[in-house]
């Protein structure tokens, strides 16, 4: 068995009185795809700000491949595509590309353009784009340094259905080459397809964690049924 | 150093493309200039040689929150500051990117307000000039280090507007001090007082190094 790649122990986060997460504990191994399930106000997006390390625990321990944690090592996209509107998509790439210190951004940039079929409006400002392809270079984005832990939060929002199965269709690539997803999402389907494992979170707790072979479309909705019996 | 030269480099083109910051300074440095104007009527000129350093710093100082308030607000845009919270390595490049494109705007602003004023009050500073552009270059280093500093810091709250002056006005004490007095004695022609500049560049300094080590922190939720 591979080591982890991200270990969370005992995560909690609270903003005043109210706690976002009790508790959480979870492991995440190379080349693993982890869907992160729950209604809304789940905590879903505060542990994936967490696992990225834009937030901090307020108690609870989060360990990078046995060590500390490495932004470096972390692709990530949000509610938000963390864009720059004047620059156009190319230079949104580039610019990424010199945070991350890449040798050639450039080139890399160009290769993520063509991934995502946006080389027709590389040159094009990102302020201009639909909410699609905005979306297509924000994923291009958290790729650009070719992070081995890539966390998604609602990567379909905005996509139509091409642009959705070929994000599908890289994200299973990436998971081939040894790249670790996690993702959240509404969709089951989506993560029954991607994901090996899934947890469901319900009021900031994890309320199930589903495996391997239970974890095809209907066998992750009876569980995801199951875990928030009694919502509203 | 290169994630740095990343920022800068984004900062002025974003700002070539939208020009909503220098505008919106030299707009309120035009008006300030105006207001002085109206509030300051039948001056000698000597008296306004002896006014024009301390009504440059007010236009200057309340431009610039203008300005740093703006900085970054842009990064709030799309979320954008997340964005540069997940570059690795030391995030004091970061501040050191957006404190340069600062200073260099503010500046821009800075010297154009200076004409401005010299035709509205018919002061000649073309001989102050070497001195003025040393105390004021000086002077928007600290201006600029506090600025980015506590415009991150403030951000991210609800009342933003209100909260960066009420955080950086008081840290500016020192280098309004230091600048309202250099910026007169170049406007009179004599030399600056060394105890000015001393005190500009140790305030800089200070500022520039709190600032480089504590940004790490504040980019952080």
């Amino acid at each position: 068995m591979k080591s982890p790649l991200l270990t969370l122990r005992g995560i909690e986060k609270r903003y005043a009185s109210v706690k976002a997460l009790g508790g959480i504990d979870l492991e995440l191994r190379a080349g693993e795809s982890l869907a992160i399930l729950g209604p809304n106000g789940a905590g879903k997006s505060t542990l994936l700000r967490i696992m990225a390390g834009l937030a901090h625990p307020t108690s609870g321990t989060l360990e990078f491949a046995g060590g500390k944690h490495d932004r470096g090592q972390i692709g990530y996209l949000g509610h938000s595509t963390l864009l720059y509107p004047e620059l156009s998509a190319r230079e949104n790439l580039i610019f990424t590309g010199r945070l991350y210190r890449l040798d050639d951004p450039a080139a890399r940039a160009d290769q993520l353009l063509a991934e995502e079929g946006l080389a027709e409006v590389a040159d094009r400002r990102a302020g201009g784009f639909s909410r699609g392809m905005a979306q297509r270079l924000s994923i291009a984005r958290a790729r650009v340094h070719a992070p081995s832990l890539l966390l998604l939060d609602e990567p379909y929002t905005g996509l139509d259905e091409p642009a959705a199965r070929r994000l599908t269709s890289r994200l299973q690539s990436l998971s081939t080459e040894g790249h670790a997803l996690a993702l959240v999402t509404h969709e089951i389907s989506r993560a029954a397809l991607l994901a090996e494992r899934a947890v469901i979170l319900k009021a900031g707790s994890v309320a199930d964690r589903v495996e391997n072979e239970a974890l095809d479309e209907a066998g992750l909705a009876r569980a995801y049924a199951r875990a928030l019996e009694g919502e509203a | 150093m290169n994630v740095a030269l990343a920022i800068l480099w984004k900062d002025l083109v974003s700002e070539w493309r939208a020009r909503d910051r220098v505008v919106a300074m030299l707009i309120f440095s035009i008006l300030m200039a105006v207001v002085f104007h109206f509030a300051l009527p039948g001056s000698r000129p000597e008296e306004l040689q002896a006014l024009t350093p301390g009504l440059l710093w007010t236009a200057y100082i309340f431009a610039a929150l203008l300005g740093l308030n703006r900085s970054l607000a842009l990064e709030l845009d799309n979320d954008a500051l997340a964005g540069l919270a997940l570059a690795p390595g030391n995030r004091g490049w970061i501040f050191l990117g957006k404190a340069t494109a600062n200073w260099i705007l503010i500046s821009l602003v800075q010297a154009i307000t200076a004409l401005i004023f010299a035709i509205f009050y018919g002061v000649d500073l073309v001989p102050a000039l070497p001195g003025l552009a040393l105390v004021v270059g000086l002077g928007t280093v600290g201006i600029c280090a506090a600025g980015t500093l506590l415009a991150t810091m403030a951000v991210r709250t609800g009342f933003r507007e209100v909260l960066l002056p009420v955080l950086l006005l008081p840290a500016l004490f020192p280098v309004l001090a230091g600048a309202v007095e250099g910026s007169l004695a170049a406007v009179q022609g004599g030399s600056i007082p060394f105890e000015s500049l001393q005190l500009l560049i140790v305030v800089d300094g200070v500022y520039l190094v709190v600032a480089f080590l504590g940004f790490d922190y504040v980019l952080d939720e």
